[in-house]
């Protein structure tokens, strides 16, 4: 439909609001910019206070940037109200009509996204099936408890069959099902072709689901990339190798093992080797002493490393700027 | 757009009249006007007129009431409860939502209205043995107030407090009942500037007298259709103007 071009393209967006008795003006989001492409799950990924709900009210439209653009299928983000028709979006905590039952809010939702009766009827039914919430449809939403408002969410964002789903921490408030559940929903819509751009501060969620990264902190992006990009080429930190039994008591340091790359755990010894070819110098070390090896396991870098580096790293930053 | 706007209204609708504030108040009009009965029984002189006069100076007041304080929150409520987000996210001109709002209070005081005036033929009725199709009239120049009043509401609540805006609006009111006394004191002025800005404020401020059919109707002398016609033109430009304006400042509002 629009090409093979970025389905969300965000460049040099500024934000600042008032804050405080004098209202002065303090930045969220700095000269941020990244882009989400067809068909990809991005993960934007932050700590609380980070920028990223500011963000995503800016690609809704709920916000404007003092600066930079928003780009949205080569549009403006949301300035035609009928382009918003290819986007669906749920927000943070999302509030609801508390008068009205689940499937009356469906209904609204239909009608506000232009679908006919029928489709709303068959839609609205489906959706809230495939959230788990056929059972309250009837149920004022009043009565709904935190994860059945989060499903409700997520519901009424996929009614109206979007090419672009943005969400806003769809995770946070569920209970590990939960959670999981969302995690193969967001992977049937990337199945069906779809575009996911959703944010959390949970890196474990992240990690497991997305194509590509955008990670920011106090408003600045401190690294973009495929999960793989960002942990290094091989991103393979050291290799774990376990022998059984154990070699001869005063071997590791005749052979020049530290205490840190050798040691002696219960009737195992374990050795972190550098790489693969260190791993196997050792292997064939250890076998003329009688050790095998039991398992050997490359260790990755983990994004929780890579997430705490960066932010760690922009704090110091800001501590030498003053 | 007709559809979305009309949901918009509807589930607006739904939400006011499930309003407790709203039954609360009408419960005590209803009871107020009810006991005009009894009221005009123990009272000298014209029976009747105190019944009319009463029981339509309470359709104004508990509809003022209203409309004021469900008019402040209809739109600031939605903006603190984020419930705005979910709206203004899908394909929803900003404007139709203020339209739909304001179309939607207006219906639920359409139908409040309309049972408070059907309270007041029925007590006058048997009080009189007569029909007086006249309470009718005046109540419906008072429902027009009542519209005018929600989109100057509205208005307010788009770039202001909900405090600030019920003062705001209950000012228009006020102001709206003698600002055609603006010009008689404008005209006396030697000055021309003076003058000159008598007019402007009187075309900016509302006349809510345009609205006022109890006098003539009630006591003979029934306006002229042409004269109710022209009302209702007043009241379509008028609130067409203020509701331009809150749009304007609607569609630029950053949501908190
Ligand atoms: N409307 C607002 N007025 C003032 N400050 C705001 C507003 N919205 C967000 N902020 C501030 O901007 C920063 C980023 O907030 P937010 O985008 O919600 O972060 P995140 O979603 O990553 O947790 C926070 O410090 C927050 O206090
Ligand atoms: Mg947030």
């Amino acid at each position: 439909m629009s090409g093979n071009g970025p389905v969300i393209e965000v460049s040099g967006v500024s934000k600042s609001y008032p804050m405080g008795f004098w209202r002065k003006r303090v930045k969220v989001l700095s000269d941020l910019s990244f882009v989400v492409g067809q068909n990809e799950i991005v993960g934007f990924l932050g700590p609380n206070g980070a920028g990223k709900t500011t963000t995503i009210k800016i690609l809704n439209r709920l916000a404007f940037p003092d600066t930079g653009t928003v780009t949205i299928f080569g549009e403006e983000a949301g300035k035609r109200p009928g382009s918003r028709r290819r986007i669906g979006f749920m927000p943070e905590q999302p509030y609801f009509y508390e008068y009205l039952t689940g499937a009356e809010f469906m209904s609204l939702c239909g009608h506000m996204n232009g679908l006919g009766r029928g489709e709303i009827k068959r839609r609205s039914e489906e959706m809230l099936t495939r959230v788990g919430l056929d059972g309250a449809a009837g149920l004022a939403i009043r009565k709904y408890s935190k994860g059945m408002l989060q499903r409700l969410g997520l519901a009424q964002a996929l009614l109206h069959d979007p090419e672009l789903v943005i969400l806003d921490e769809p995770m946070s408030g569920l209970d590990p099902m939960g959670r999981m559940e969302v995690r193969n929903l967001i992977r049937e819509l990337k199945d069906a072709g779809k575009t996911v751009f959703f944010s959390s501060h949970i890196i474990s969620d992240v990690e497991a689901l997305c194509d590509r990264v955008v990670m920011i902190h106090k408003g600045t992006k401190v690294a973009e990339g495929s999960v793989d990009e960002l942990m290094g080429k091989e991103g393979v930190q050291y290799v774990e190798v376990v022998f059984s039994p154990l070699p001869p008591p005063g071997w590791a340091s005749a052979a020049g093992l530290t205490r840190e790359s050798g040691s002696v755990q219960g009737d195992t010894f374990v050795l972190k080797a550098r790489d693969h070819e260190d791993a196997n110098h050792w292997i064939g070390e250890l076998r003329r002493v009688g050790s095998l090896v039991t398992s050997c396991i490359p260790v990755k870098k983990r994004l929780e490393e890579i997430y705490v580096e960066q932010v760690a790293g922009n704090a110091r930053e800001d501590g030498l700027g003053g | 757009m007709g559809g979305r706007i009309v949901s918009i209204a509807a589930n607006t609708f739904r939400e006011t009249i499930r309003n407790k504030i709203l039954y609360a108040i009408l419960a005590f009009a209803l009871f107020v006007i009810g006991i005009t009965y009894f009221l005009a029984d123990l009272s000298v002189g014209e029976l009747t007129r105190i019944i009319v006069d009463v029981g339509l100076a309470s359709i104004h007041i508990f509809g003022v009431v209203t409309a004021v304080f469900i008019g402040i929150s209809l739109i600031s409520q939605e903006v603190d409860r984020k419930t705005v987000y979910l709206i203004l996210s899908k394909p929803v001109p900003r404007w139709e939502f203020i339209v739909g709002k304001a179309m939607g209070l207006s219906a639920t005081l359409a139908l409040t209205t309309l049972a408070m005036a059907a309270m007041l033929f029925l007590v006058h009725l048997g009080y009189e043995r007569s029909p007086e199709p006249g309470i009718l009239i005046a109540s419906a120049g008072i429902y027009l107030e009542l519209v005018l009043l929600i989109c100057l509401a509205s208005f307010f609540s788009t770039f202001t407090t909900p405090v600030l805006s019920a003062i705001f609006t209950l000012s228009m009111f006020l102001i709206g009942h003698v600002s055609k006394d603006l010009i008689v004191f404008g005209g006396r002025s030697a000055s021309a500037a003076v003058q000159w800005a008598a007019k402007v404020l009187f075309y900016a401020l509302p006349n809510l007298e345009n609205f006022n059919w109890k006098n003539e109707v009630v006591y003979g002398g029934v306006r002229s259709p042409g004269v109710l016609g022209m009302a209702a033109g007043y009241l379509l430009c008028y609130c067409a103007a203020v509701l331009t304006a809150a749009c304007l400042l609607f569609s630029r509002k950053d949501f908190k």
